[in-house]
């Protein structure tokens, strides 16, 4: 395959992955705000939203006050942000069709279809109700065109190169909330249990769709340390870090195996996925949290790159 | 290297055994120069296998079943994919401080004829790396491989005494002698992949860990005078081998019992590193 290929087919995984992240964050923050004050504290939700979505630099620089019109605006629809919502499926259109007979036909509709349909929201709905419609058609868009990826495509190295990218984008978000979060997961915090941090730690795990999870896994009220365990090394939590390393690892192993040989990729994936699987919430939080959040970002990171240098240029 | 393990172990008993408990030690967990790609038991009993992790942060499954049970057969098999990482060890899973592995055990006793090879070993060696070498070397030397006079329940000094013994013998040698310098030193089991192309083994393969203050654990491997290399495959720690002992358990009845265990360990296929 065309290292050009490669690249579309892993950065379409990404775009879409991301569009779903946005929408989600938007979704979370557009409940938490419009619970009474009380409830929530004097916090800026749409400041932590903007830094949540990683975009905190280029937003500033176009408005100067983080609000629910802004935000929106910014994340959803602004052609200013290479990240927003629109760019994230123009841009997956784009890739798609670079490689349209590398995707299934199912693929292909689905993304076009989309792409066809956001045009229809225009410069963005202006009503709440219209806009949650909006965010559920991205995170639908998302649904079906990773379901139809499982559904039709061959497990050739097309397959592993679209699940790359969809699981460095997902590991890449979900740190992402652990990062401008992590304070209120900080055991020592002293409100435990006030409607203050319930509603902030439902609303972390509403943003990786884990709240009902959460309730199966550990069958009791929300308690911090417990959500950072599960969204950072449950492996049976689909958006927790190490869920996202075992299949990374999977995947990275089936291109080693299809192409005979292997490199950098492979290990330092498997070697992030070693430090997850021998890692214990306590010592976690011994070392700090923070830390180990930062470091696992930049160690994403550089597998990302590590990937691009060694198959997609 | 990609090295590829079948561990068959097989009871058979002249008269049924009404009831067995065992303790498995045979997963290996990851660290930086071991990735296992696929590892699954298999146990010929229907039975609960529950996975947990020991004292020491090994994957230990627990199984019982019962009989009447004339035949049991645990087959282990898996693929790993080792690194040479000159014999250090990081990323694995550390439990307790290394202060720990500096506890005497019944089967590493360093007794004074051990205390006082170790002494002369490793005079005039300075830091811990040219005295591990040193012991390394002299172990190997005054230990012959023996698979005859020793058993499973062979102490240090009694092997260090026959002056003979098999690589688990071998390593309670060591890690008597290491411990008598100060040095932490574990006990680790495992499977080697032989260079000389031989497969089919009766057991698996055990060897050291000592704790270097700048480098960390490095294992050393007496039986071949040697530190680990990708060619190993690290299963199991503990302080001797009754704590990484592959396979602990009890029964009741089963008169006449005859195990048979074979270990296969070859490479699975080449692959090239780019």
């Amino acid at each position: 395959m065309l290292s050009r290929t490669a690249d579309n087919l892993y950065w379409v995984a990404r775009y879409v992955e991301r569009a779903d992240y946005l929408a989600r964050i938007l979704e979370v923050t557009m409940r938490l705000t419009a619970l009474p004050l009380a409830y929530v504290g004097s916090t800026n939700e749409w400041d932590s939203a903007v830094a949540t979505a990683g975009c905190g630099n280029g937003f500033f620089s176009h408005y100067s006050e983080a609000n629910e019109d802004t935000v929106r605006e910014f994340l959803a629809f602004s052609a200013a942000n290479t990240s927003s919502i629109r760019n994230c499926i123009e841009l997956a259109r784009t890739n798609a069709r670079a490689v349209r007979t590398a995707l299934t036909s199912e693929m292909w509709e689905v993304i076009n279809d989309s792409w066809l349909t956001l045009k229809k929201f225009g410069k963005g709905p202006t009503s709440r109700e219209e806009f949650m419609r909006f965010l559920r058609f991205v995170q639908e868009t998302s649904l079906r065109f990773d379901g139809s990826a499982y559904r039709t495509m061959l497990r050739t190295d097309a397959y592993w190169f679209f699940r790359l990218g969809l699981n460095i984008e997902r590991a890449d978000n979900t740190a992402r909330i652990l990062d401008t979060k992590y304070h209120l997961l900080l055991p020592e915090d002293t409100h435990i249990g006030g409607p203050l941090d319930y509603y902030q730690w439902a609303a972390i795990l509403r943003s990786v769709s884990a709240l009902t999870s959460y309730h199966w896994v550990y069958r009791e009220s929300l308690k911090p340390w417990l959500i950072a365990d599960l969204l950072i090394l449950n492996p049976k939590m689909p958006r927790s870090l190490a869920s996202c390393y075992d299949n990374l690892v999977i995947d990275c192993d089936a291109l080693a195996e299809a192409y005979g040989r292997q490199g950098t990729s492979q290990r330092k994936a498997r070697g992030i996925r070693t430090r997850l699987a021998n890692s214990r919430m306590t010592e976690i939080f011994q070392n700090g949290l923070h830390e180990f959040i930062t470091e696992f970002i930049s160690n994403n990171n550089e597998l990302g790159s590590a990937i691009s240098r060694q198959y997609l240029m | 290297m990609r090295i590829r393990v079948s561990h068959r172990t097989v009871y058979r008993y002249d008269k049924p055994l009404s009831r067995v408990i065992q303790t498995l030690r045979l997963t290996p967990r990851p660290h930086d120069g071991q990735h296992v790609v696929r590892w699954r038991i298999d146990v010929s009993e229907d039975c609960r296998l529950e996975a947990q992790d020991d004292a020491f942060g090994n994957v230990t499954h627990a199984f019982s079943a019962d009989g009447p049970v004339s035949h049991l057969e645990v087959l282990v098999e898996g693929e790993v994919e080792t690194q040479d990482t000159d014999g250090i060890v990081r990323g694995a899973i550390e439990r307790f401080p290394p202060s720990l592995y500096l506890r005497e055990t019944p089967l590493t006793v360093a007794d004074p004829p051990i205390r006082q090879f170790a002494r002369d070993a490793v005079a005039g060696r300075e830091g811990e790396i040219a005295v591990l070498h040193a012991l390394l070397g002299a172990v190997h030397e005054a230990v012959v491989f023996d698979t005859d006079p020793t058993h499973v329940t062979t102490t240090a000094s009694e092997a260090f005494g026959l002056r003979r013994g098999v690589c688990q013998d071998l390593a309670h040698v060591f890690i008597a002698g290491a411990r008598s310098l100060g040095i932490p030193s574990r006990y680790v089991g495992g499977y080697l992949h032989r260079s000389d192309g031989v497969v089919a083994q009766e057991a698996g393969h055990a060897w050291v860990e000592s704790w270097v203050p700048e480098l960390g654990w490095v294992a050393f491997d007496p039986a071949h005078s040697i530190s680990a290399t990708e060619a190993y495959v690290r299963v199991a720690i503990g302080l001797d081998y009754l704590g990484a002992a592959p396979v602990r358990g009890t029964r009741f009845g089963g008169i006449g019992e005859t195990l048979e265990v074979e270990v296969q360990v070859d490479q699975a296929f080449h692959q090239v590193q780019s």
